[in-house]
């Protein structure tokens, strides 16, 4: 276990900096999404008439889909949705995988690591821990800005860090998919730049046609929302619904992660490590 | 302690190593030389288990190489000869990280090669280090780690004259500890001064094998110059155990074995102006593989 600690420890040295970066980007951005929501709940308020409130609500279900509950907390969640917090979020779990065994060959710093007495399954699963315990920074960084903007933004009806847990679920769930196909990459590779590419190209053509699928005005294409690792991420609903929905969303996701991940520790475990030169 | 046999890696259809079949001994210092792509480099990987061989076998201390790397790895302390260090951790925190990766035993004796051998400055943080200061840290860790086997890469690539002496003392000084050395390198009169025996590859092959005790004791070179061409021997006697490896005009460059006290006597009965007697050195042995006028065709059959 000494070894293991000694990994994951040199692991989160080298990336305390991109945490603390991406953990107080979370933070803030987690902290802006209540504060829209305490402007946004006063200005409804404020309007009375029937056609105001019904195009209030129609905007709210465009950001955050059927499931809409017109809750504070919905409301919140919906910005979770948006691919700002989305890319702020998935950089991580990508990052992490393409840096875990491409990135390290090809800085060549892998033969130092490797020519020690450590097994190829102790170094990745070491990269792996890292990766989760960033991954819940971040989960904690997004709960704190949350709960920490609500008493300087009160809403109406503040979701509790409890009320949090289903749809953070969903989402570390979606992270751990991105690094599952993004390690996979990392596993057979040489260069770091490749699998980052795959890991942001697979995540973003996903994102791009899970909107597309929505889009009312496009029925035909919907068929394309179940190519899309967006389909099994629904913030709002784990949120007013969780259960079984947010279960079957969660099995998929980390269905693809433990693919990936598993199919990494074979590629890993029986490929060649060239040396980077 | 480390053997191989028929030994083979091949990248598509390229061989980066052909056949290896080598014994290196307990306790011994072994020399691989051969210029870039000779297979030198790869023939280290195999033996850490870094990559898979295509064919053949290589084992330590009775392990193999590739299906029991994790056995071999804790008996062998390795220092790669394209060096990348993390540039984030100072010197010392590169020599524990390293040492913990081993069980954390050996980080004292490290720091101290490292500090007051090598003269390592083990604050500062290695992204300010020279390239030859890196190599004197991994140095450090790689002469300190309580194994039997070091595999060294290279490992004077990046070093000035003096501290290439240190290396060399310290390479002498595991041997004293009956520790087995692999000594990859370039520069002929270091692995000279130190290896007991050298491996000469060319093209991922093994060309020769050269027990250096015996090369020192036995072979030795005379150069002559006879009275003329006529006067320059056809042939030499067999028990002199003298042969030419050069002949230019009424210079002959020779090889001899025997007795230095029959070779005088020979030379007294030969039509000689001049006569020099010399040691030999690595690098005519080296030259006869891969010197200026070496073809492939030469060794195709090899």
């Amino acid at each position: 276990m000494g070894v293991f600690f000694a990994l994951v420890r040199k692991q989160l040295g080298e990336t305390r900096w991109p945490l603390v970066v991406l953990a107080a980007s979370l933070f803030a951005m987690s902290w802006l999404t209540v504060f829209v929501t305490c402007r946004m709940e006063r200005r409804f308020k404020k309007e009375t008439d029937v056609a105001a409130v019904m195009r209030n609500r129609a905007f709210l279900r465009g950001m955050g889909g059927g499931s809409m509950d017109y809750s504070s907390g919905s409301i919140e969640l919906a910005f979770w949705n948006h691919p700002f917090l989305i890319i702020a979020i998935v950089i991580w779990p990508i990052g992490r995988a393409s840096a875990a065994i491409a990135g390290e060959i090809e800085r060549g710093t892998i033969d130092l690591v490797l020519s020690r007495p450590i097994s190829r399954t102790t170094y990745l699963g070491s990269q792996i821990a890292v990766m989760l315990i960033g991954l819940l920074i971040l989960a904690l960084a997004l709960v704190a800005g949350n709960l920490a903007s609500t008493i300087y933004n009160p809403v109406e009806k503040p979701p509790g860090a409890f009320q949090l847990i289903d749809p953070l679920a969903n989402l570390i769930a979606l992270c751990l998919c991105c690094y599952g196909f993004t390690v996979f990459v990392s596993a057979i590779d040489i260069v770091r730049w490749r699998a980052n590419l795959f890991g942001a190209f697979v995540t973003l053509a996903s994102y791009v046609i899970h909107v597309v699928a929505n889009i009312p005005s496009l029925e035909n294409v919907k068929f394309l929302d179940h190519f899309s690792i967006f389909k099994a991420y629904d913030p709002v609903g784990a949120f007013a619904e969780g259960g079984p929905k947010l279960a079957f969303n969660v099995e998929i996701l980390l269905a693809i992660a433990a693919v990936g991940i598993v199919a990494s520790f074979v590629a890993f475990r029986y490929r060649d490590v060239p040396s980077n030169s | 302690m480390i053997s191989t046999e028929r030994l083979t890696k091949r990248y598509g259809a390229n061989h980066a190593l052909r056949d290896l079949t080598l014994e290196v001994r307990p306790g011994e210092v072994f020399g691989l030389l051969g210029p870039n792509g000779s297979g030198k480099t790869t023939t280290i990987r195999l033996l850490l288990g870094m990559i898979k061989p295509t064919s053949g076998k290589a084992s330590v201390a009775g392990r193999d190489c590739w299906k029991e790397s994790l056995a071999v790895r804790e008996r062998v302390s390795y220092l790669p000869g394209e060096l990348r260090l993390y540039g984030h951790m100072t010197g010392y925190a590169f020599l524990k990280f390293l040492s913990d990766l081993r069980g954390g035993a050996s980080i004292d004796r490290a720091a101290a090669i490292a500090d007051r051998v090598l003269k390592v400055e083990l604050t500062r943080k290695i992204r300010t280090f020279s390239t030859g200061m890196k190599q004197k840290l991994a140095l450090s860790q790689a002469f300190a780690d309580p194994v039997d086997i070091l595999i060294l890469d290279e490992p004077t690539s990046a070093l000035d004259p003096s501290a290439r002496d240190v290396v060399l003392d310290l390479v002498k000084a595991a041997r004293a500890d009956r520790q087995t050395v692999v000594f990859s390198g370039h520069v002929l009169p270091e692995v000279e001064a130190v290896a007991d025996r050298v491996a000469i590859m060319r093209k991922g092959r093994l060309m020769h094998l050269e027990d250096m005790h015996e090369r020192r004791s036995n072979l030795r070179l005379v150069l002559v110059r006879f009275a003329g061409l006529e006067a320059v021997p056809r042939d030499y006697p067999e028990h002199l155990e003298l042969a030419p490896r050069d002949l230019n005009g009424e210079v002959a460059l020779l090889e001899h074995r025997g007795s230095p006290v029959e070779l005088f006597a020979w030379l007294a009965d030969q039509r000689v102006v001049d006569v020099a007697i010399g040691t030999d050195d690595l690098k005519s042995l080296y030259d006869r593989f891969h010197g200026p006028n070496v073809t492939d065709d030469e060794f195709e059959d090899q």
